[in-house]
């Protein structure tokens, strides 16, 4: 629905504070309470509640039906029953997971490290999508009759022939005078996008560096799914080899052992070749790493399939260097240096969470 | 066009067969037009009061933020709305299932018979849809001329005010012989849409309100939204939108005072119908997960679908006719005709309250009397504070005086107090305002922006309702 698009845009405008600067003084948050088992679950819900004459905190009594005997009712003013003759909502039995809007995360995300909107590649493939009733045709089903229009018509055509007569003024629509609804299409570009979450696990990866990666990873995705329509996500994780995992997996995998990066990178490769072929695909390889690998000739290696096979392929490729007590980060300092002039690689290093916003923005604030 | 027009294929047949049932079992209603919608689709509609289109008001997107987090999170969804209104408009929502949609549409058919024949009722506007799209245009126009802040706050100051109607005075009107809706032909019917659309509603309202007035030249009324909105000082765009916000007030107030009794004879006629051959045998058990779920008692919390269905229940085993019942009452003289100790017993009411001491809510009551008399205090004036414009002419210097008619409940003072600095600055002049607390009477007065509260000795509104012993102040 339209319109109601419009009210809450401007509802959320006088939350943030945007607009009628009056009404912030009544912005409070209520919450909505779900249970997941035995877990409840908050959902904050702004709202802007005006002075009115209401009742007061002595009120809280009430009648109550049933046992009532057992622990606290919570308040029960017989319900306000505002609106529709019986809105009956009732409470549903669907699992919860997350307690915050991703779509409002995403969003709050852009503005707060101002981030560009991502200009997709080409126009991938083409999907005609939504469609609103904007167009008008002489023919259709009663139900689209578009009734202003039909007796405008009418209204014009029996004028023109002079049968007017304002003591009487009856029009009536005939053939032609009839206008319907009509639902137009319109093809938009859509477009699709594949993410690889790739992680050293390598022993020296502990288990603060891990969540530094799981949050930074998760703030990557909800931007970039705010920017796809369709995001696919592989996740990648390395020691001495490489492997595709789940996200489960992903974020709680403790592994140790040493580290070849090459793995990961020619497993990614290999990925985008047989899977996620550049045509249609804008492609995001992040890796994560606390930059020990473990030799100089690997190093190599992963430098000249990036500058070779990798970079030629995808969108931007980002380097994330977690600070780890063991790690040397060595890795970083080489990738800069051998790939200096590759625009499409983005590298970033982060001590601490706190760094988390600085390497998101690095990682994103070029619109690639 | 077959009514319950908007449904094709499986559902329009049911459509057809539950409303056969349903007039077989003696319901009578509109032609009520189902529309089957997607739960985003509900949701907007349910967040404008149940109309497609309306003025526009962040209040409307605050609602829908509210209800589509709730619908997303898998928190709250809303099975039925239906619309008072000639036709009737019910919507379902797509993604219930087939037993769910049977559920809701007998359970509309119920809500529409009552609105049709309820005399609360009786008097509202039943091209409400139409009003309210009129309502829309004029708004919008009102926005592309003064802008949209300024028409913004003005509309949120109005809507502050709406509870401050008298929802006895329409049905005083039907009482004088006006009215009577039930005879008119469908011409007559649109002209009057069209009359409310174009002028004044409040000049019906304010006729109908003499012949209840106390005496010539005796403006006190409950009808402040109506006073402001032909005696303030206002731009006519202004005024336009005080009326607008007051016929809206009115359409809305029945479904507040007979919301018990609305519910409760929309779910005793769906477990009705819906037992009497339309539901298949293997839908039995789900229609009764979901009728339970309905009518269940969160701890302490009063649900009209459960009270409201057990007094009926309860009326019929009593040989009450309910046709009658459904048609003369609200939710206040209902119970008060049947809630009697029998009734109190076997459905266990009883009465809370907060220990003021451990700050927790407990059970203070179950005697019968007392907890009747507790609900229908609760219920009085629909639940809302009385407050009534006492003397429009304070002091002889065109003040304002309201008072709050005190039932035990004390209003929250600071927010009555910037409620009434808004309404003076509207109104131009000073606005006080009697109230109780529990120590004693106060006096507001809101003047030049500023507020002042002091005691009045003696209290300021008595429990009585008579409104004489104000009017010496």
């Amino acid at each position: 629905m339209f319109r109601i698009e419009r009210d809450r845009a401007r509802f959320r405008e006088i939350v943030r504070g945007k607009l009628r600067q009056d009404l912030r003084k009544y912005l409070s948050s209520t919450e909505l309470i779900g249970r997941r088992g035995d877990k409840a679950v908050s959902i904050p819900i702004p709202q802007v509640e005006l002075p009115r004459f209401r009742f007061g905190d002595n009120s809280k009594r009430g009648v109550g039906q049933g046992d009532g005997d057992g622990g606290p009712p919570g308040d029960g003013e017989a319900s306000e029953g505002e609106g529709a003759g019986g809105a009956g909502d009732q409470e549903g039995r669907h699992i919860l997971e997350v307690d915050v809007d991703l779509a409002d995360l995403a969003e709050m995300l852009g503005d707060e490290l101002e981030l560009p909107d991502i200009q997709p590649r080409g126009d991938r493939l083409l999907s005609s999508e939504g469609g609103r009733y904007s167009g008008i045709r002489q023919a259709g089903p009663r139900s689209l009759r578009h009734f202003r229009r039909t007796f405008r018509n009418a209204l014009k055509r029996t004028v023109a022939s002079g049968e007017w007569d304002s003591a009487d003024p009856r029009v009536v629509p005939q053939g032609d005078d009839e206008r319907f609804r009509w639902r137009r299409t319109c093809p938009r570009p859509e477009s699709s996008a594949v993410i690889f979450h790739i992680m050293d696990v390598s022993g020296s990866m502990g288990r603060e560096q891990k969540d530094v990666v799981r949050i930074k990873a998760f703030w990557i995705d909800t931007w970039l799914r705010s920017q796809y329509q369709n995001l696919e996500v592989v996740y990648v994780v390395h020691d001495a080899v490489a492997k595709v995992v789940d996200q489960q997996t992903f974020f709680h995998l403790r592994e140790s052992g040493g580290t070849k990066i090459s793995s990961a990178y020619e497993l990614c490769l290999d990925l985008i070749r047989e899977r996620y072929r550049p045509e249609e695909w804008n492609i995001y390889p992040f890796h994560y790493s606390d930059g020990d690998n473990w030799s100089a000739r690997d190093t190599e290696r992963c430098v000249g399939i990036l500058r070779d096979e990798v970079l030629p392929r995808v969108n931007q490729f980002c380097y994330g260097q977690v600070k780890s007590a063991y790690g040397s980060g060595q890795f970083k300092k080489d990738l800069d240096s051998s790939l200096a002039d590759e625009e499409r690689l983005v590298t970033a290093s982060v001590d601490d969470r706190e760094g988390i916003p600085d390497a998101v923005r690095a990682f994103l604030g070029s619109g690639r | 066009m077959r009514p319950n027009g908007g449904l094709t294929g499986e559902l329009g047949d049911l459509s057809v067969a539950i409303e056969g049932v349903a007039r077989d079992a003696g319901l009578d209603f509109f032609d009520v037009v189902f529309e089957l919608l997607d739960a985003g689709d509900v949701n907007a509609i349910a967040s404008y009061g149940g109309f497609p289109v309306r003025y526009p008001s962040w209040r409307f997107g605050m609602e829908y933020e509210r209800l589509e987090k709730g619908y997303r999170f898998g928190l709250s969804k809303i099975y039925e709305l239906v619309i008072n209104n000639d036709p009737t408009y019910a919507y379902l929502v797509r993604s219930n299932s087939l037993m769910e949609q049977k559920l809701v549409m007998a359970h509309v058919f119920g809500h529409a018979d009552f609105f049709k024949h309820n005399v609360w009722f009786r008097p509202t506007e039943r091209q409400m849809v139409d009003v309210m799209a009129s309502h829309g245009t004029r708004m919008r126009r009102y926005v592309d001329a003064f802008g949209q802040d300024c028409v913004e706050r003005f509309l949120d100051l109005a809507l502050s005010l709406d509870t401050l109607i008298d929802p006895y005075l329409p049905v005083r009107g039907l009482r004088a012989g006006l009215g009577d809706t039930e005879r008119e032909d469908h011409l007559s019917r649109a002209r009057r849409s069209f009359d409310v659309a174009c002028s004044s509603p409040v000049a019906r309202g304010t006729a109908a309100a003499e012949p209840g007035g106390a005496g010539a030249g005796d403006a006190a009324t409950f009808d402040l939204l109506g006073f402001l909105a032909e005696r303030a000082d206002l731009e006519e765009w202004q005024r336009d939108v005080l009326r607008m916000v007051r016929a809206e007030a009115y359409y809305f107030a029945p479904q507040r005072m007979t919301k018990i009794m609305n519910e409760g004879w929309a779910s005793f006629w769906h477990s009705r119908i819906l037992t009497r051959g339309v539901l298949g045998v293997e839908e039995i058990v789900d229609f009764a997960d979901c009728h339970s779920g309905a009518t269940a008692t969160v701890p302490g919390q009063l649900n009209p679908y459960k009270l409201g269905i057990d007094l009926f229940r309860y009326a019929e085993e009593k040989g009450m006719d309910l046709f009658h019942l459904r048609a003369v009452h609200n939710d206040v003289s209902f119970i008060d005709a049947v809630i009697d100790e029998e009734f109190a017993e076997r459905s266990r009411l009883f009465v809370y309250d907060r220990n003021s001491r451990t700050g927790r809510t407990e059970t203070v009551r179950r005697d019968w009397r007392e907890t009747k008399d507790e609900l229908l205090r609760s219920l009085s004036w629909g639940g809302l504070p009385r407050i009534e414009l006492a003397d429009p002419d304070h002091f002889g210097r065109g003040e304002l005086l309201l008072r709050h008619h005190f039932d035990g409940r004390e209003l929250q003072l600071d927010q009555a107090g910037t409620l009434l600095k808004q309404l003076a600055s509207l109104w131009g002049r000073a606005v006080h305002l009697l109230t109780r607390e529990a120590d004693g009477g106060r006096r507001l007065t809101a003047e030049d922006g500023e507020v002042r509260i002091v005691e009045v000795p003696g209290g300021g509104g008595e429990a009585g309702d008579g409104p004489e012993g104000l009017r010496a102040g």
